[in-house]
């Protein structure tokens, strides 16, 4: 069962050098079960910082996090949460579909190989199972690394801008197949991206933050009906969309 | 390189069939080639022996290392702890504790102990080294799956840590040979490539020291060379070769009491151990001395105190000498290799492949060459400070960013202005670095020295104390030997800190 995100007036500021920097101040979400949502905004308005505290990688200074009615760090023990990190974040020492293991090693499972195979090939990467990172490109390394956050089908899914390294032509087709995974399984998703289309085709909401300090701006709802085809690009309701979202970003 | 080798062959050959140096004391290479054959019946009981000494200190002494490297890169408490036992294991002269380890233990006790020991720094400051600097975003991805400081350990950093490992234990196999020769010098055991050393050196038979000598560096370099291999093999990457010599630190930011508690447990430390470790052994009180019986001997009516004063007169001079002349080689080839890269080039694998040496088990053979005045001791302490010295200051300046350099030269600086305004300020941590490494082992070169060949100082005043039996000065020796040689590494640490703080720079390992 697909379980909900609700972040409630969190907070979360670091000191550094030039002084304290609010990277999330008084930030509340609740993403629902099943639902899919996307994070978009300027760069250091803290959408990572965010998935840290959902993910239960750091601790906010005021308010509450949870995951399924779990602590991010509970919710994580479980099993219940995947994710996959802004760089790839792969063990250079290990092959693609060791690394693809490996959060089954983490939560102590056995390692379930037809599903590692079957996300192999979901990624494209059909013939570089005993490759090592240092022999892949970077595209091939972050698809690893989505590969890996859904190796242990998790029921709530946290996504970096996954797709940032890769070219345009790849990235519409991973849009195609993200959705397709994401309507078999049902699996809560979170994306960060900074692709304005990518954030219209795939989510169901887009949430647009802005910067210093880190907070939510609007929220907009995605009105098509699915399963979406790539000629939704090309719609004049698609540019409509389109056009909001930057204005939003642009503070408007 | 070939054609190289086969000139320098055929120089020595010459040189050595001519007699042309100190009379002979540089045989020819067939000379030592024959003497070898003629001694090969000696040759595996004491390659054997020595092997055995390494080998078994080899495994402990890394085994203990890991375990400890990784107890410090988890518990800050811990590594400031045990920074006064690190320090007290990274200074101390090894050959003058091998006496008391000849009396304590029997067999083949004192050559695993000493080469343990020899071992045990550099692999466990590599363990720490590696396991924090655990790349962040690995360690994350274990966490983010609710994986604990274990599961870390296990999945990610002690794996990360390897090649830092594997580079380690390239330098503890020539350590390990070194120290099992070393305790062979102290004394005890009739095999071993150090007890041969030591029975041929009355012998004038040069060709024969020469062989042994030769035999010892082989198997030290072997030891380099399997290591080098598997980490090439593992990692494909290579770390570098610097020696380290910095224990961790142990950070532990609490109230200050605690600090002050810690600073004092480390201090004490040391000296619980030495206690415990003799309560253990079960020796009789003549034999093993405890810190209080220690000073009761000093107290005695017996000069003791006066030898001592005499003894450090003579080794201290000399041993700051000796740092002195190999660390301003050392910097100024280091600094002339800024100018002309290829120096580096040219110097660097010679003074790589002294890394893989013992060599201060060559003694014996400087010995023969330079004869047993003052002068031995200085080629010694000269020949162990400068190689250490020379890699880590020039691998030091070959870090200086290119664009640090460019900047002066883009305004028309002459190379000396360079040097001056960029390469000199820039090695300071370099020169730190090298001199703590070099103060123990100029102190271990010199009293070896003066124990095999001078009759002077310390080193004589341990070798004599042994024949008499003198089990307190033999003791006290050892412990103002080590004591020495914190205290200057102390001194150093005192001032690098002062030095590089002014400068807006930080301690290199
Ligand atoms: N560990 C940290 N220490 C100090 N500052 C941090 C840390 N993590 C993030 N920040 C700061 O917080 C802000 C938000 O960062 P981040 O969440 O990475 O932004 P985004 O992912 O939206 O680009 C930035 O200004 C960043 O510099
Ligand atoms: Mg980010």
């Amino acid at each position: 069962m697909p379980v909900g995100l609700s972040l409630s007036g969190v907070s979360r500021h670091f000191d550094g050098r030039g002084g304290r920097v609010a990277a999330l101040s008084d930030v509340s979400l609740e993403v629902a079960p099943g639902a899919f949502t996307a994070l978009i905004g300027p760069s250091g308005c803290g959408k990572s910082t965010l998935l840290r505290l959902a993910v239960g990688l750091d601790l906010p200074d005021a308010g509450r996090v949870s995951v399924g009615g779990l602590s991010p760090a509970e919710a994580a023990r479980k099993g219940l949460t995947g994710i996959a990190f802004q760089d790839a974040a792969l063990l250079p020492w290990r092959s693609v579909e060791d690394n693809i293991a490996l959060p089954f090693d983490v939560l102590r499972r056995p390692h379930d190989r037809a599903r590692i195979a079957d996300l192999i090939a979901l990624v494209g990467l059909s013939g570089f199972e005993k490759s090592l990172p240092g022999e892949l490109s970077g595209g091939m390394r972050q698809r690893v690394a989505i590969a890996r956050a859904l190796v242990n089908s998790p029921e709530m899914l946290f996504l970096d801008e996954p797709f940032g390294a890769l070219d345009q032509i790849l990235r519409r087709q991973m849009n195609v197949e993200l959705q397709r995974i994401w309507m078999e399984s049902r699996t809560t998703t979170l994306l960060v991206t900074h692709g304005i289309d990518e954030a219209i085709f795939l989510a169901d909401r887009v949430v647009v933050m802005a910067a210093r300090p880190g907070r939510i701006a609007r929220v907009i709802d995605i009105p098509f009906p699915r399963p979406r085809r790539a000629e939704l690009f090309g719609t004049p309701e698609f540019a409509a969309l389109e056009a909001e979202i930057a204005g939003a970003l642009d503070g408007h | 390189m070939a054609i190289r080798a086969i000139i320098a062959l055929v120089l020595w050959e010459v040189v050595g069939r001519l007699g042309l140096v100190a009379g002979g004391a540089l045989p020819a290479p067939s000379a030592i080639a024959i003497r070898f054959w003629a001694d090969r019946g000696d040759y595996p009981m004491h390659v054997w022996a020595t092997m055995q000494g390494a080998g078994i200190g080899f495994l402990i002494g890394n085994l203990v290392a890991v375990l400890a490297g990784v107890l410090f890169a988890v518990s800050p408490v811990a590594a400031r702890l045990a920074r006064g036992v690190n320090i007290a294991i990274f200074a101390l002269p090894a050959i003058a504790i091998a006496p008391i380890l000849t009396l304590m233990t029997t067999g083949m006790t004192p050559r695993v102990i000493l080469a343990a020991l020899g071992c045990y720094f550099v692999t466990m400051t590599a363990t720490v080294t590696g396991i924090t600097q655990t790349d962040a975003r690995m360690r994350d991805v274990v966490r983010a799956y609710g994986g604990g400081r274990m599961a870390s350990l296990r999945l990610v950093e002690l794996r990360s840590a390897v090649p830092q490992i594997l580079g380690a234990l390239r330098i503890a196999a020539p350590a390990a040979v070194l120290g099992s020769i070393l305790a062979e010098f102290g004394g005890g055991g009739r095999f071993g490539l150090g007890a041969y050393l030591i029975g041929s050196l009355g012998r004038a038979d040069p060709a024969r020291l020469w062989g042994i000598g030769l035999a010892a560096t082989l198997l030290a370099g072997i030891g380099y060379a399997v290591f080098a291999v598997i980490a090439q093999r593992m990692t494909a990457s290579t770390v570098a070769v610097t020696v380290a010599a910095t224990p961790p630190a142990g950070e532990v930011d609490g109230p200050v009491w605690q600090r002050i508690a810690l600073a004092a447990g480390s201090v004490l430390l040391p000296f619980a151990l030495w206690w415990a470790l003799i309560a253990a052994s079960g020796a009789p009180a003549m034999i093993a001395k405890t810190p209080m019986a220690l000073l009761d001997y000093l107290m005695l009516p017996n000069k003791a105190g006066e030898r001592i004063w005499d003894a450090l007169a003579q080794t201290l001079p000399i041993t700051a000498v000796g740092i002195a002349l190999g660390l301003g080689f050392a910097f100024a080839l280091a600094l002339g290799s800024v100018l002309r890269p290829g120096i580096v080039r040219a110097f660097m694998p010679v003074a790589l492949v002294t890394q893989t040496m013992p060599l201060v088990a060559l003694t014996p053979l400087l010995v023969l060459i330079f004869g047993r005045g003052p002068s031995v001791i200085l080629w010694i302490t000269v020949s162990v400070t400068f190689f250490p010295a020379f890699v880590t200051m020039a691998q030091g300046l070959q870090m200086v960013a290119r664009s640090a350099l460019d900047v002066p030269r883009a305004y028309g600086a002459s190379a000396w202005t360079v040097l001056r305004l960029v390469s000199i300020p820039a090695s300071a941590p370099y020169v730190f670095a090298a001199l703590r490494l070099a103060v123990p082992r100029a102190l271990l070169g010199v009293m070896t020295a003066e124990w095999l060949a001078t009759g002077t100082g310390l080193g004589n005043l341990l070798n004599q104390s042994r024949g008499y039996l003198d089990y307190g000065m033999i003791w006290t020796v050892a412990v103002l030997s080590v004591l020495l040689s914190v205290f200057f590494y102390q001194v150093v640490v005192w001032i690098e800190r002062r030095v590089l703080a002014r400068l807006g720079m930080t301690t290199a390992a």
